[in-house]
């Protein structure tokens, strides 16, 4: 039995609050990051998808309002691109790097790759890479595998050989990890001790399962219960020190008042001093020089067993 | 011949439901220590990512388990810990080979570490129930330095027995600690009430015990609170009983860490909360009110 697989991606214990530093002595990383998929199941985006009347809200109008936003309140934010998304609309993903924003890569076309053969997600990597680098000047250094409102699961998905693919791929994190709630290294092999940071995400701060959730015309719309999941966590990752990150999706944002309640929380936000607002890759850099993998990440000797009658 | 099914069928039914009733043995005009007009327990379930493992559910879900081991719990023992709580810790096995160290910090803070079934099932044979049972003690026994004396599980109460347990926690048919036998009116153990309606993962945790996406409703710390301080002051104003039923991967999260501590701040307020471990409840149970 090789370490602890098929149970855990990282080490036993987390980076505590206190030994954990920002740059500047800043007192908590903020990140904003923003899902430019209109896909709605695992297929990944359609055609139906792309003709939907939000979807076209959301490539238009969501995303202004929410640029108009950010630009507002000096923040700059990871935007999360499917490829398919940059040849369609290559404009707006021009203008969304022109307004200092990161481009990260959401998947050839946000479709579930637990399906696909390693070849085939190793292709559509390579795909997806070229195809960012070729409309926005530079290649992504961040991977996202965020959750479309149909999935099964509400936290993403990723292969078995997901992670390894992006690290031979020259990706610097991924970003949407859950068993954390800051910065942390995912182990794709471990008896090499190849791991990739990833940046932590979670559902609970996540638009997309509070604005006409699970489907317009059936959803609620629970613009409360979101926002108040975004100020509580913000609150008290502040306190601790450590990192808030809220996901956006300008067809649910964006739209008239939830992007006054987006406002609303923005507002509360940039108020607290010491902030640290930072791109994904920014985020990354830093905490790949300061806290590097072959000195923080703690992988302990195992000690897990196989047990008859027992899972492995 | 139509009435006579019709009559077995109620016989059967009603054989099934007062069997069933017989077997719980409430606890007439209970009484807590002197000075205490409620007892609150908080439990911690720590699954972590085993009941996901357990249904073959993809990467990402362990992980989002796996954040119970890594961060939830830590965080959760130093917050009770400022408060001065004990809490119990309900623990399969196999958590001790994943996350031994958050268990031999808990217990030399002087948590208790209970029962929670080797991998969160309990098997249908006998033998391998029994196997997975004794792993478990020894396991829970090699970090915590003694055995458990507590379980939350469907194990058999004869098994339960034999090994020293004196407690489960696991009925929601009454609000105070009561007693409860098996089948055949035999093995009776504590039983310590909870209720889901005081569970975190029906509030926080999606796609939770195999529910489906887009039947999730997912509510934030402040209504949670909201209802949590309900139900408190419901049994404070009865001189009652309440378990938190907590997992580290859904509790542990920042903002509700800090929703849990708020509701600490507020009970602590009112004279006469206790915050036993379930230990410490159910030796309570059966030195004042014996079986």
């Amino acid at each position: 039995m090789p370490w602890k697989q098929n149970y855990t991606i990282s080490d036993e214990i987390g980076m505590k609050d206190s030994d954990i530093r920002w740059p500047d002595c800043k007192r908590c990383c903020f990140s904003v990051v923003v899902d430019l998929s209109p896909a709605s199941t695992p297929s990944g985006i359609t055609s139906a998808d792309l003709t939907h009347p939000t979807s076209l809200f959301g490539i238009t109008l969501g995303l202004q309002n929410i640029m108009q936003l950010l630009r507002r309140f000096g923040l700059r934010a990871t935007f999360v691109v499917p490829a398919v998304m940059a040849e369609i609309y290559p404009d707006q993903i021009k203008a969304i790097r022109d307004d200092g924003h990161e481009i990260a890569a959401g998947g050839w076309k946000h479709e579930d790759v637990s399906v696909l053969s390693a070849e085939e997600e190793r292709d559509r990597i390579a795909q997806t890479t070229s195809t960012l680098e070729r409309i926005v000047g530079s290649r992504p250094k961040g991977w996202f595998s965020l959750p479309r409102q149909q999935d099964a699961f509400a936290v993403g998905s990723v292969s078995g050989a997901t992670m390894g693919l992006l690290i031979d791929a020259g990706y610097g994190y991924m970003g949407n990890g859950l068993a954390d709630d800051g910065p942390h290294y995912w182990v794709a092999d471990f008896a090499r001790r190849k791991a990739l940071l990833t940046l932590p995400y979670h559902y609970s701060c996540d638009d997309q399962f509070f604005l006409m959730f699970p489907t317009e015309g059936t959803g609620l719309d629970r613009v409360i219960a979101l926002k108040r999941n975004w100020l509580r966590e913000f609150e008290a990752q502040y306190r601790r020190g450590r990192y808030f990150s809220m996901t956006l999706h300008p067809k649910g944002s964006g739209w008239g008042h939830h992007a006054e309640a987006l406002e609303q929380v923005l507002a509360h936000i940039v108020n607290f001093p010491g902030l640290w607002n930072a791109t994904g890759a920014e985020c990354a850099d830093y905490w790949s020089a300061t806290y590097p993998a072959d000195t923080h990440l703690r992988l302990s000797a195992s000690i897990w067993q196989d047990h008859e009658g027992s899972l492995s | 011949m139509t009435n006579a099914v019709l009559a077995n069928e109620v016989e059967q039914l009603k054989a099934a439901a007062l069997g069933y009733e017989a077997r719980h043995r409430p606890i007439p005009n209970f009484v807590f220590p002197p000075g205490v007009r409620m007892a609150v327990n908080f439990t911690l379930d720590f699954d972590a990512m085993l009941a996901r493992r357990l249904a073959n559910e993809p990467p990402m879900q362990l992980a989002k388990g796996e954040f119970g081991g890594r961060i939830g719990i830590w965080r959760l023992l130093e917050m009770y810990e400022a408060h001065d709580i004990k809490v119990t810790i309900f623990t399969p096995g196999r958590i001790c080979e994943l996350y031994p160290e958050a268990l031999r910090r808990a217990a030399r803070a002087g948590h208790e570490i209970a029962d929670h079934m080797w991998e969160h099932r309990v098997p249908a044979d006998k033998a391998l129930e029994e196997d997975h049972l004794l792993k478990t003690i020894a396991a829970l026994e090699r970090v915590a330095g003694r055995r458990p004396v507590g379980t939350r599980s469907e194990h058999t109460p004869a098994l339960l027995r034999r090994e020293g347990f004196i407690y489960n926690s696991s009925t929601s048919c009454t609000y105070t600690p009561l007693y409860q036998d098996d089948e055949n009116g035999m093995n009776r153990l504590v039983q310590l009430p909870v209720h889901f309606a005081i569970d975190d993962a029906m509030y926080f945790s999606a796609n939770w015990a195999g529910s489906k996406t887009p039947a999730q409703r997912l509510l934030d710390p402040d209504e949670v609170f909201e209802m949590w301080w309900s139900a408190f002051w419901h049994q404070y104003r009865l001189g009652g009983y309440l378990n938190f039923m907590l997992h580290p991967f859904v509790s542990g999260r920042a903002s509700r860490v800090d929703m849990l501590e708020r509701l600490i701040v507020e009970m602590k307020k009112l004279p006469g909360v206790w915050f036993p471990t379930c230990e410490d409840l159910a030796r309570h149970v059966l030195s004042r009110h014996p079986a």
